[in-house]
């Protein structure tokens, strides 16, 4: 892995991370990956990928509303809002 | 005591739940082992005068009167839930998660939060961002996790029953460090609701008690099916404790071949083997089951544990709760530096990993490809459960290990996890009790059973404890 | 690919349309939380909307049924296994950082629509969660946000890029939207949001083989915005070819006020949505089963309805088809004719209502016309209680008022003179008045017969009835 990557891993992740903290970060990830690329030698053509061990289907729920109106809780519980909105820095577009 | 003894207790009004609340939080605040985040004395006194006031609701049900502490991953409607982290050290969630909601309706009285890996990552406790939990039997010594506080909570004592939750064996492995019981329940058994999700696959909530017999009580109280939850299941009307007297008879149990290739200690071995003789002499029929491809397991998990946390854990920005960097000008160093500052870095590293292993062009040699491994492990457990009902094998490869360990191999505490993580990647129930003692520090061996067979795998752990005293001892 | 009569300056247009319809549901996708617009910020939030730790979806099953419904209105292949994906990326508005949505397994494929006789190809539908709104004008250095939209179900429609210039594009458009709102799938309102379009433009010339590069075209929220948007952004990617350079594969917005399309701020890297099944939710197979159920259940289609409008009640089917163009009219048609006369009633809607629509740029919904009122009107043309010229007036009045019919009628006197005798009597007096004029038409000056009923519809303040009036005096005048 190189510098451009990790930026670009750092960014997608919206994690920050000084210049010189780089390399040793790089190589925690990198002792990661020899690890999991152990795998890469099996030969899993034939198999399915397996996502919800148990392999469910069909949950669903019923189209109806349970009328809660929690706007004071939520927005007293934010780290920042007035009466009706949370309020971030200036998104610019 | 035990959790029998104290519920027994309440039931012949030998002690009240007050009496039995309070005694729990005098140990609690006299707690050197950091094991707990918040206690509640007000609330669980309140919860208790309730208990006592309305004895006849409560006799009956599974968990009468008996102080309960819950691992700070369950959200608790008013009081702080933090998971760990400093991204959630003032959090206090409008809503109660259904395990903390059924033990509550179950009777028992919550008395604190127990500390933890932050967000489940670690099998140490020493990632939390409210510091290291000593382990009760030697304080230089870690728990395991990452619910190495509720683990050690009734280790020490301080309450009979606790509960924590096991995506790569982070139930399993602080119970064996800690010489008690804990159970893994088949995946979906469990309600997620409320549980503050690390992977989402294979999150599973579980009980903590010295015996087969709290945990089968506790998991009568936890388990139900919940239509708030997509991937809960229904439970199929088993009574835990009830089954615990129930006789299933002489059971195939599968047995490591070939133990002396894995990486495991002499002493686990050791008690392994005497184990072993336990249930020959129960009745039990032993197999040998060769294990030796369920090791990839760790290679799958660390794929897939970081993705499904790292996106997981894209929701904590700053925007809508919990820490928020202050005085951020602009949007983007919002993010950066709320999760910069409010996450650790285990935390952080596994987001990496899990960003890395989901990006275009990784996504198939990676994510795909350890979800194939998953397959691969389900249908090897399928196989195996042709010929045995129950497979027995070690918990973890050594005992209780120091705090700081420095290692040559910076993998080591991942690999540790080889004996858990099948069961979780496969969603298969398994406990782990302990089995031997030495060097002062506890042993233990795990059953993993077929989906559902929590009945038997408690029934069988029970039996076990009929006749050896290991799960008897105390710090 | 070419289509000639769609080339402009030599260059092929080629348009695929991304419509995003918010569903008529009661709740949310994945939470219960009320579905509905226009309520006061952040009320409509569900625990599971805000994306608060711990918090899990559920799928709504009235969704579901919806993109079904539009899988059947356009003749597309019905997923067997949908799945959901996690698409993950950072907005002050997407509190999970990740949109629920369908990547690889939607729940509809391989749709077509017919627009003027041309088939467009749909690409697939699929279910998605919406996101919050962040708004900026409130203070000068912070940006709200509403959750109220967080959860909101989606269904984005993806055509194939087979529409040829902008006025096709607002023709699909248009007929997207009458099936959405036919079937009760959305109210299509475009103003407000529930019905978004996003086009992908690009250029090429007819005999090449290969699409040229596409720009994406956001911010479009009016039918006339897509045909300009459109429009503008052919011109300007015709400018930069046939100055040798090269369109640039981007997003940009269009601006309505200065009707032009803007580059959005490149962001630093591109962005990588890292999709992976949702593992909060289990795939869901569509069975047959669920499929004629909702077939069952669905209203007609647009074509279905007037097919059904041309056998039943003998409509022509330029009258079907301007009827049933929408399911308001259509419905009101129905109403009407259930007491009056289909022909005069397909007349009088197309002619004289519609007019009157389209004058004041109003819905039927909107206006204060109903179908009783408008059938009683019918009725009493049909049973010569007035004549049409007044029946006119009186639609006037329940236009302005909401007057019921009998009231306008006997308020006013506007009721038809149809008693022959009274009538004979009035002629009478008319042809004795003017007897030149008696003279001149018998004796062959025929265009003299309309002077004579003028002067009877003069006398009876145009109450007389036409027909009657037009036989008594053949007889007088015979």
């Amino acid at each position: 892995m190189d510098k451009i990557e990790l930026k670009n891993l750092l960014f997608l992740a919206r994690i920050s991370a000084k210049e010189n903290e780089y390399p040793e970060i790089i190589k925690k990830l990198e002792n990661t990956f020899e690890l999991i690329d152990e795998m890469q030698d099996l030969d899993l053509s034939d198999l399915e990928p397996l996502n919800n061990p148990l392999e469910l289907s069909n949950v669903t729920r019923i189209d109806k509303d349970k009328n809660r109106n929690d706007k004071k809780k939520f927005l007293d519980n934010s780290p920042e809002s007035d009466e009706d909105y949370f309020n971030v820095p200036k998104i610019i577009e | 005591m035990n959790f029998k003894q104290q519920r027994d207790n309440f039931r012949a009004k030998k002690i009240s739940a007050v009496e039995a609340v309070e005694e729990s939080l005098r140990k609690i605040k006299d707690d050197q082992l950091n094991i707990f985040i918040n206690h509640f004395e007000q609330e669980a006194l309140s919860n208790a005068r309730h208990i006592d006031n309305n004895f006849d609701d409560f006799i009956a049900k599974p968990l009468s009167g008996v102080p309960i502490a819950h691992k700070d991953i369950f959200c608790t409607e008013g009081l702080p839930t933090t998971c760990g982290s400093k991204m959630l050290e003032n959090f206090i969630p409008p809503y109660d998660s259904t395990v903390v909601k059924n033990c509550l309706d179950a009777g028992s009285i919550m008395v604190a939060k127990t500390n933890m890996d932050e967000f489940a990552m670690g099998s140490s406790n020493e990632t939390s961002y409210f510091g290291a939990v000593s382990n009760p039997w030697n304080h230089d010594l870690v728990p395991g996790g990452s619910s190495g506080g509720a683990a050690a909570c009734v280790s020490a004592n301080l309450t009979t029953i606790s509960t924590g939750t096991d995506t790569g064996g982070s139930i399993r492995q602080p119970a064996a460090l800690c010489g008690i019981t804990g159970l893994k329940p088949t995946y979906g058994l469990v309600s997620r609701w409320g549980m503050i999700a690390f992977c989402s696959s294979m999150d599973q909530a579980g009980p903590f008690s010295r015996d087969a017999f709290g945990c089968a009580a506790l998991l009568d109280a936890m388990a139900s099916y919940d239509e708030k939850d997509s991937t809960s299941t229904k439970r199929q009307d088993t009574n835990f404790e009830e089954s615990l007297s129930k006789n299933f008879g002489s059971l195939k149990v599968g047995v490591i071949k070939n133990i002396q290739e894995l990486d495991i200690s002499e002493d686990v071995i050791n008690a392994y083997e005497t184990s072993k003789t336990v249930l020959s002499g129960l009745g039990h029929k032993l197999v040998e089951v060769d294990f030796s491809e369920l090791s990839s397991g760790i290679c799958s998990y660390y794929v897939i544990a970081p993705a499904e946390c790292s996106s997981n854990l894209s929701r904590f920005d700053g925007v809508k709760y919990g820490y928020r960097s202050k005085g951020e000008k602009d949007i983007a160093n919002l993010y950066m530096n709320t999760r910069s500052d409010g996450f650790g870095d285990e935390v952080k590293k596994r987001i990496l990993i899990g960003t890395h292993v989901l990006s275009a062009g990784f996504y198939d040699a990676y994510y795909l490809q350890a979800q194939k491994v998953r397959r691969m492990i389900k249908l090897k457990f399928e196989n195996f459960f042709k010929d045995v009902d129950l497979i027995f094998m070690p918990t973890t490869l050594d005992q209780a290990f120091e705090k700081n360990r420095k290692s040559d191999d910076p993998n080591r505490m991942y690999k540790e996890d080889l004996l858990t993580i099948p069961a979780n990647l496969a969603g298969l129930p398994a406990i782990s009790f302990p089995n031997g003692f030495k060097n002062n520090l506890p042993i233990a061996g795990q059953l993993i059973g077929k989906y559902f067979a929590e009945d038997l795998l408690l029934n069988t752990t029970n039996k076990i404890q009929e006749v050896t005293d290991w799960h008897k001892m105390t710090p | 690919m070419a289509q000639n009569d769609t080339l402009i300056k030599g260059w092929q247009p080629v348009i695929g349309l991304e419509v995003h319809v918010q569903l008529m549901t009661n709740t949310k996708l994945f939470s219960p939380a009320k579905n509905q617009f226009g309520e006061d910020a952040n009320t409509l939030v569900d625990l599971i909307d805000l994306g608060l730790p711990g918090v899990l979806p559920v799928l709504n099953e009235g969704a579901m049924k919806q993109g079904i419904k539009f899988g059947l209105a356009t003749n597309a292949k019905i997923a067997e296994t949908m799945i959901f994906d996690r698409k993950n990326y950072f907005y002050p508005d997407l509190p999970k950082g990740y949109q629920i949505t369908q990547l690889h397994y939607p729940i509809v494929r391989d749709g077509v629509v017919e627009v003027n006789g041309k088939k467009i190809r749909i690409h697939q539908a699929h279910l998605e969660e919406d996101a919050g709104k962040s708004m900026h004008d409130k203070y000068d250095d912070k940006s709200v946000i509403d959750l109220n939209r967080s959860g909101v179900p989606l269904l984005e429609i993806v055509s194939e890029p087979d529409i040829r210039s902008a006025s096709e594009a607002v023709n699909y458009l248009k007929k997207i939207h009458q099936i959405i709102t036919y079937l009760d799938i959305s109210d299509g309102n475009m103003s407000q949001g529930s019905m978004r379009c996003d086009a992908n433009v690009s250029i090429m010339k007819p005999e090449d083989k290969e699409f040229g590069t596409r720009a994406e075209i956001k911010n479009i929220n009016s039918f006339k915005f897509v045909e300009k948007a459109i429009n503008f952004e052919i011109k300007r990617q015709i400018k930069i070819l046939e100055a040798n350079g090269t369109v640039e594969q981007e997003t940009r917005l269009y601006d309505s006020i200065k009707d032009e399309t803007r580059s959005m701020r490149t962001k630093e890297f591109a962005n990588d949505y890292r999709y992976f099944p949702c593992p909060d939710l289990v795939p869901t197979n569509i069975t047959e089963e669920l499929i004629e159920s909702v077939k069952e259940n669905m209203d007609e289609l647009p074509e279905e309805k007037q097919d059904r409008f041309m056998n039943s009640y003998n409509l022509n089917e330029y009258d079907a088809g301007v009827i049933c163009a929408d399911k308001e009219t259509a419905n009101f048609f129905e109403k009407v004719v259930e007491n009056a006369d289909v022909q005069l009633a397909a007349k009088w809607i197309i002619g004289d209502l519609n007019a009157l629509l389209n004058k004041h740029d109003m819905d039927l919904q909107e206006s204060k016309i109903d179908a009783e009122n408008f059938s009683e009107l019918i009725q009493k043309i049909t049973d010569n209680t007035i004549s049409g010229k007044i029946a006119k007036e009186v639609l006037e009045e329940m236009w302005n008022t909401g007057a019921k019919v009998s009231e306008v009628i006997d308020s006013k006197g506007m009721q038809q003179i149809s008693d022959a005798g009274e009538l004979e009597n009035i002629i009478e007096i008319i042809l004795n008045e003017n007897t030149d004029q008696v003279n001149a038409y018998k004796s062959g000056k025929d265009k003299l017969f309309g002077f004579f009923v003028g002067q009877v519809m003069k006398a009876t303040q145009g109450k007389a009835n036409p027909g009657l009036v037009n036989e008594l005096l053949k007889k007088k005048l015979s």
